[in-house]
């Protein structure tokens, strides 16, 4: 265990030596040019059989065996489609929306260690980077609506500001935990933690702001049942209404970049990155510093990855073709209500885990079990204590309250 | 190489201030304010503070300038929000400008430091940015970039902690403004707030 993890523990300073050249651009052209590109139209096709499949149908059938080759005709239609630009729409502004929304995609996207040795960059604040560019993208999404000249666009791009900055916090403060852990922002580091003390998702705390993660990730990336901004029965679609062609073709990129981005991103803050058992660093201890036990131990971490990854891929797009859409007000209530105030509880009960387990510096069998029953108990408190103050407050409103055409009839 | 980037990092900064200054739309204005925010986290990034750059982008971009925009598109006609700065107000705008920027030049040049210590360069918990001999510094460098963050908080909590509880103070008192000055008058029983507004305002404090 400790060979493997003082392998992968290596400064985070970079030397800018041609090999490091050859490496990122590397990374530029097979991995954001070709891969990731890739991976996203295949999640497009993906989405479209399992939506189907959800509603007993088919599915795109027609090009291609089982319509493999519907992305790639989806991609052609887009790129010879004709743009469209409103004649009153701000030029500029219009064509950079969709840049900065998937700059912002794709940037998130840098940090991720696939495996050992397989992360673009690890910058020593490799999560407060990851927050930064993934806060970009409701600017982006803000100027699309505004640059449209259209009104559907500009309610698409208000709600989509409103829900994205709201759950942001919740986001963020889920990972706090986590770096509380890992004594690091580095995302290389968070493995390396995972590898020692096991799997985050598999403590109280870590569990909470999983679960936390998740639902506010599901939200960022404007997806069912968080998915108002662009809700087509009320507002067309809403900050991409007058967007065409290829313009309209990076939006839809970014969405599913982002997905994949949120699902790698949990994966490796929660779910211990690459590794197929929670309590064991199984194929980061096959590296003996040789090519070939890299190789192997590397094989092993991506295919795992990428299987968690699907299956966050799966969870979501299960909850797309099942649950309906949430309306705006429940919505932060639900952010600002219950996930705000279970992530500052939740910071003081991994503080509490941190004392237990992690302080020792190893992982004992002895001071789990008491972790697990002392902070399990007091995290289940917890949530309990959040929901029950949300029951009396909904209960001392009068009935309908939040409805708008009920009794208490009230803007906002 | 250094010295070439810094020099148009700086110009790009510049021009970008003096569009937000100048332009006539409101939006654009702070589109520019948000490319003048993305040069200063450049330099940053040049002075291997990757931590504050970061920081920098998360705050400057992701909440200060999201939030200015929300706040134009919320009191003003979005497409024609042309910013109307008359006659009578340009020049205490100019001698405002003014003040902030003698009093950011003076502070940034040490001419003060608390009595008792001496100026803040000398003070600073991080080693000499000029390259020396030896592994010994490389270490020691290598060391205050990764734990910047660490380095950040405990200043913060140490010897600017006033600063810090100042700011928060402030912010908390304009998110309470912002839900008083927002809120509607409730109807008797009704005690649940305006919840978009005040969301809305929370976002203040996230700094």
């Amino acid at each position: 265990m400790d060979v493997g993890t003082a392998l992968i523990a290596q400064s985070h300073r970079v030397d800018l030596s041609p090999t490091t050249a050859i490496v990122w651009a590397l990374w530029l052209l097979v991995g954001f040019a070709g891969i990731f590109p890739g991976i996203v139209a295949y999640m497009v096709w993906l989405e479209r059989k399992v939506a189907a499949r959800f509603q007993d149908r088919i599915g795109p059938n027609r090009v291609g065996p089982f319509g493999l080759l519907q992305p790639i005709a989806d991609a052609i239609k887009l790129i010879v489609k004709e743009s469209i630009v409103p004649r009153p729409a701000d030029g500029l502004v219009h064509l950079l929306a969709p840049v900065i929304v998937l700059a912002s995609a794709f940037l998130t996207l840098a940090v991720v260690p696939f495996a050992v040795g397989l992360v673009p960059i690890d910058p020593p604040s490799g999560l407060v980077y990851l927050i930064a560019v993934s806060s970009l993208s409701p600017l982006g999404i803000f100027l699309a609506g505004w640059s449209s000249r259209n009104k559907y666009s500009l309610i698409g791009a208000m709600r989509a500001v409103a829900q994205l900055v709201s759950y942001e916090i919740p986001q963020v403060l889920a990972t706090i935990p986590v770096v509380l852990w890992a004594g690091s922002l580095s995302l290389v580091s968070i493995f390396d933690h995972q590898a020692k003390f096991g799997w985050n998702a598999f403590t109280p705390p870590g569990l909470l702001a999983f679960a936390i993660f998740l639902i506010a990730g599901v939200a960022e990336v404007n997806r069912t049942p968080f998915d108002i901004p662009e809700a087509e029965s009320e507002i067309i679609a809403g900050y991409h209404t007058e967007y065409s062609g290829m313009r309209f073709g990076l939006f839809f990129l970014a969405e599913y970049l982002g997905v994949f981005a949120i699902s790698c991103v949990a994966t490796v803050l929660f779910l211990g990155g690459g590794m197929p058992l929670p309590f064991s660093s199984f194929p980061v201890n096959l590296i003996d510093g040789s090519v070939g036990s890299y190789i192997l131990a590397d094989a092993i971490l991506l295919a795992v990855f990428l299987a968690k990854v699907l299956l966050f891929i799966f969870a979501m797009f299960w909850v797309r073709a099942t649950l309906p859409r949430m309306r705006i007000d429940r919505l932060m209530n639900f952010a600002w209500k219950y996930l705000v105030p279970l992530c500052v509880l939740n910071i003081l009960f991994a503080a509490a885990w941190f004392e237990v387990v992690v302080r020792p510096g190893r992982i004992e069998a002895g001071r789990w079990a008491v972790g697990m029953i002392g902070v399990g108990l007091l995290t289940a408190a917890g949530v309990q204590l959040v929901f029950w103050a949300n029951r009396k407050l909904a209960a001392a409103a009068p009935i309908d309250a939040d409805w708008p055409a009920g009794g208490a009839a009230r803007g906002g | 190489m250094a010295r070439s980037l810094f020099l148009a990092i700086a110009a790009l900064g510049l021009l970008a201030a003096l569009g937000t200054v100048l332009a006539r739309n409101l939006v654009r204005a702070a589109l520019h304010l948000v490319a003048f925010f993305f040069c200063v986290a450049c330099l940053f990034v040049m002075l291997e503070a990757e931590f504050l750059a970061a920081v920098q982008v998360l705050i400057y971009i992701g909440a200060v300038a999201i939030l200015l925009m929300f706040g134009i598109m919320l009191t003003r006609n979005a497409a024609t929000a042309e910013a109307d700065l008359s006659g009578g107000w340009r020049v205490p705008g100019v001698i405002a400008g003014l003040c902030v920027f003698a009093a950011l030049a003076f502070g940034i040049n040490n001419a003060v430091s608390p009595s008792g210590s001496g100026a803040w360069s000398a003070i600073v918990a991080r080693p000499a940015l000029e390259p020396a001999e030896g592994v010994a510094w490389k270490a020691e460098r290598s060391r205050a970039i990764d734990d910047m963050p660490r380095v950040v908080g405990e200043q913060f909590m140490t010897r600017y902690a006033l600063a810090f509880e100042l700011a928060g103070l402030l912010l908390t008192a304009a998110l309470v403004g912002a839900v008083a000055l927002a809120r509607e008058e409730p109807a008797p029983g009704d005690s649940e707030p305006a919840t978009a507004v005040e969301a809305e305002a929370a976002v203040g404090t996230t700094p």
